[in-house]
């Protein structure tokens, strides 16, 4: 008989490791609870280092899976267990699903903006998140933004829910500086006449390109920047916003009118992913993400035999990444299952 | 480890207060002190990150702790869950018991407040009197302080005080007894020797300036510490 | 700005406050400057909601001004906090409502401190010991007199005279709410609505139909800062805070200021005087500046109490056009008067606030 494997995720991570799967002829249920695939690769427009289009690589994944992949899509799960025979996953409208290993790739949620409460975000009409900018980008909806946007300044706010004791979140979520200075670029590509702040504590461009990228946003596009956490945010009467920080190159208190404020948001584990770890037992870090095997050399499976992670269940991580952590969970898992 | 270091994280205050600080500047942000003086909290942090002898007592002799209002607004906002505010305090409680507070300008400012305040909490069981709260010394107070000075006991009445009365109430005569335990509370926790340290150590500066220190006659130094303002604790503007 | 945001932020933060049994605890700032506050404040919770709230005439000042000005040491402040649970404790009581800001903070720090560095209970114990021979429980519950007038707000609306509506124009009143530093900045989940958009005031205003306004310096500190006002020298600092305030808040044309600790009214009435006389600068209408008012002192109004009941006339900035707007009658010809009806003379008048001399 041959071995089955689900894979739980219909993100990034889930898709192209179910394809690889696939591809080494084992039987796949891909689960996804929403009603299409390709997880938070739906909600980017230009992905960085090169800015080329999201639509791009979801395509190539979606291409990936071929005919041997069992979709499920608008899947939510009730419960999850190991029995003696391999897993069993029942679904909320009662129908199940068995197989010999299971893959966990439920991913992340971005960290909700309304809990940095002192950054008026749900409060104040002119603060947004990165992702409602991507989200304006993508559907062309951008006039709308920055219409009636007089002076033309943008403050972009990194760490937004990560490095921050009063968020619950200690870790850095890597990705949100490259994110803001590529969203710098592409402001000031829609509004050349724009100021724009990024307001930063360290800027970490640790990927290959993202320094280039820095260098480009400043010689190039004249984005500033401004070593200083924010602190907090206030609306003047015109709905401008009021932002208050300490430019701690300088080391002077620094009080700026911006017209649109920008919140980069940083990654939390998804409480998906949380449930389905306690379901089965899984181990979690300090940082609510899930922990593999081992931190360097097995880091694709879990101290549960059968039960695999792949993705940003175990921390922020970018796309390309992904890809690649998913390839080697499939390869685990074929190991596993011979 | 430097000795003064050690001594302040003998008190709790600052081992709450200090974890690590990455100079994210939060804090500086919203201090309303660094508004108005030349002074950022994150600063005193990355000073007493260094653990630098030197430094510290600089520090413990400079005007730059005096400048906080222990309004805890950096509390609210620091990521990695430091307190600036609570280590002013143990940095201001270890200058006084060093003698260093009379080094600085607004150091030397503590012996106004333990002959007003401290002195008051012993003698009447309260930080503030209205009786001693004198309009000419308080201007601000507007004129309706003056009026209410002058006719303290029957706007006290008037209000349904108990002023100086026996029983519970507004501004009642607390009992003897009660301002014993105080006293005895202040003598067994350090606070007496502490209004004693400002006292003596004040002495010695107000010698070394030549100015008399003496309640009743020649109050120079009091006066002097009162009102003394440098005009050197604001930032300098280049026009 | 959208209040749902706001408003779910407040369900984040509820805090419990006692029902009944409290332990009353005066504050010094409080008693000398707004004296008719804490009396009102005892009378709505004794006479309107039947409420048992025992004070001990052997209590004193925690000490919190000598502990925030750094003369009284923290191991002193601890043992003055001690003796007053040890008095509460002695009456049979466990819920402790404070009068002041202040002793709020000093007492969340106080017990938040026990319970991390226990060793620090065990001494102030011995300490307490030692001067007094008073042993002592914590308490179960503290409030602020702030948080209990919010927890009964509703009840007091219900047996109020007074909407908080401007009747001339049929407009709620717009009031500026000013939460006292101590009250959450330290430890948000002591406070109603935690650190950044406290709902304790505004909790108030809503129900008695007032209008809240948001203004960006609305977080900023008053400028008491202890030592910053206390020492002549250091008052520039004070009053530049409470200018901040007043300059952010003016575009917004707020009724009245709405405060809940003691020493912030003080300041935000006083330093507006100031302001006129150093710069003839006035805030609010008519030169006559904003009103500022305790939140005793407006549920006194609401419950239809006698304004100079209350101890407005102890206010510099007047009082009798917010009166006016409410539709409050007061009698100018008692506003300065004794007890018995004394004549105990005026103020002088200021050179650019005027006082109200005028009654409709």
């Amino acid at each position: 008989m041959s071995k089955k494997a689900i894979v739980i995720g219909g993100g990034t991570a889930g898709m192209e490791t179910a394809s690889q799967l696939a591809r080494l002829g084992i039987e796949v249920d891909l689960i996804e609870k929403q009603s299409r695939l390709g997880g938070h690769l739906n909600s980017w427009d230009r992905l960085f280092p090169n800015r080329r289009d999201s639509k791009e690589v979801l395509e190539y994944l979606e291409q990936g899976l071929s005919d041997g992949i069992s979709l499920h899509l608008n899947a939510e799960i009730e419960d999850i267990h190991k029995n003696e025979d391999g897993f069993s996953v029942a679904f909320r409208d009662g129908k199940a699903l068995h197989s010999d290993a299971l893959v966990i790739a439920t991913g992340y949620e971005v960290f909700d903006a309304r809990k940095k409460e002192e950054y008026g975000y749900g409060i104040y009409d002119n603060v947004i998140t990165s992702v409602e900018l991507e989200e304006f980008f993508r559907n062309n909806k951008q006039k709308n933004l920055f219409e009636g946007i007089k002076s033309r300044r943008v403050g972009i706010v990194h760490c937004v829910g990560s490095r921050d004791e009063k968020s619950g979140n200690l870790y850095c979520s890597k990705l949100c500086c490259v994110t803001g200075v590529k969203q710098a670029i592409e402001i000031k590509e829609l509004m050349p006449d724009a100021e724009i702040f990024c307001l930063y504590m360290d800027l970490r461009m640790f990927d290959r390109h993202f320094e280039e990228m820095y260098y480009e946003a400043q010689e190039k596009w004249g984005i500033q920047f401004i070593r200083g956490r924010l602190s907090e945010a206030a609306e003047n009467t015109d709905h401008t916003i009021l932002i208050k920080l300490e430019d701690t190159l300088t080391g002077l208190p620094l009080k700026m009118r911006v017209d649109l404020l920008i919140l980069l948001v940083g990654f939390v584990p998804s409480p998906e992913t949380r449930r389905l770890a306690k379901m089965l037992g899984l181990k979690e870090g300090d940082d609510r993400f899930l922990c593999p095997a081992d931190e360097h050399t097995i880091t694709n499976s879990t101290m549960i035999p059968g039960v695999f992670l792949a993705g940003t269940v175990k921390g922020p991580a970018g796309i390309a990444s992904t890809i690649t952590d998913a390839r080697a969970t499939a390869l685990q898992v074929a190991n596993y299952l011979k | 480890m430097s000795d003064l270091y050690n001594k302040l994280f003998e008190d709790v205050r600052f081992r709450e207060g200090l974890k690590a600080c990455l100079n994210c500047g939060t804090c500086t942000a919203i201090c309303p002190a660094a508004e108005f003086y030349d002074y950022q909290p994150r600063r005193i942090l990355d000073i007493l990150q260094t653990k630098d002898d030197s430094q510290i007592e600089e520090l413990l002799k400079s005007n730059t702790i005096w400048y906080c209002g222990e309004c805890m607004s950096c509390v609210t906002r620091c990521p990695r869950g430091n307190a600036p505010g609570l280590l002013i305090q143990a940095l201001r409680s270890l200058s006084q018991e060093l003698g260093y507070f009379t080094e600085s300008e607004k150091g030397r400012q503590q012996l106004a407040i333990k002959r007003t305040i401290g002195k008051w909490i012993l003698e009447y069981g309260y930080c503030l009197f209205p009786s001693e709260i004198m309009p000419d010394m308080h201007p601000e107070q507007g004129p309706i302080w003056e009026w209410e000075h002058k006719n303290i006991e029957a706007v006290m009445n008037r209000l349904g005080a108990n002023y100086k009365g026996t029983g519970p109430g507004i501004l009642r005569k607390i009992p003897d007894e009660a301002l014993d335990e105080i006293y005895r509370i202040f003598e067994v926790t350090g606070g007496i020797s502490r209004f004693e340290k400002i006292e003596e150590f004040s002495r010695k500066k107000a010698m070394e300036m030549g100015m008399s220190m003496e309640d009743e006659t020649n109050q120079d130094y009091m006066k002097f510490i009162y009102t003394a303002d440098s005009g050197d604790h604001t930032r300098k503007h280049e026009n | 700005m959208k209040i749902e945001g706001k408003q779910r932020i407040w369900m984040d933060y509820q805090k419990e406050i006692a029902d009944d049994h409290f332990f009353y605890v005066r504050s010094c700032v409080r008693q000398n400057f707004f004296p008719g506050s804490e009396k009102t404040f005892l009378r709505i919770l004794q006479s309107e909601l039947q409420k048992d709230i025992y004070e001990n005439p052997s209590h004193t000042t925690c000490s919190g001004i000598g502990y925030h000005t750094d003369i009284v040491p923290f191991e002193t402040s601890m043992t003055m906090v001690a003796r007053q649970f040890a008095l509460m404790t002695e009456a049979g009581y466990e819920n402790l409502a404070t009068s002041c800001i202040t002793s709020f903070g000093l007492y969340s720090e106080v017990l938040e401190t026990w319970h991390h560095f226990p060793e620090t209970e065990e001494k102030t114990r011995e300490f307490l010991r030692r001067a007094t021979g008073r042993e002592f429980k914590k308490p179960n519950n503290v409030s602020h007199a702030s948080d209990i007038i919010f927890k009964f707000r509703k009840e007091i609306a219900e047996k109020g005279k007074y909407r908080l509506v401007n009747k001339l124009t049929g407009q709620p009143l717009r009031i500026v709410e000013h939460i006292g530093c101590h009250y959450s900045k330290m430890f948000p989940s002591k406070g109603v609505g935690g650190a950044e958009y406290p709902y304790v005031l505004i909790g108030m205003i809503e129900e008695w139909g007032g209008e809240v306004i948001d203004y960006p310096e609305r977080r900023h500190c008053c400028g008491f800062g202890f030592r910053q006002y206390l020492v002549r020298a250091n008052r520039g600092f004070s009053v530049s805070c409470s200018k901040k305030k007043f300059e952010s808040m003016e575009p917004y044309k707020p009724d009245m200021i709405l405060t809940n600790c003691p020493g912030c009214p003080m300041f935000l009435d006083r330093w507006q005087y100031t302001i006129s006389e150093m710069e003839g600068k006035t805030y609010g209408e008519n030169g006559q500046g904003i009103p500022v008012l305790t939140y005793e002192e407006l549920s006194g109004l609401v419950l239809g109490y006698n304004p100079w009941d209350l101890g407005l006339q102890v206010h510099q900035v007047p009082i009798e056009p917010l009166l006016d707007k409410i539709g409050i009658p007061c009698d100018p010809e008692m506003k300065f008067r004794g007890a018995d009806g004394q004549d105990l003379g005026e103020p002088e008048s200021p050179s650019y606030m005027k006082f109200y001399s005028e009654k409709s």
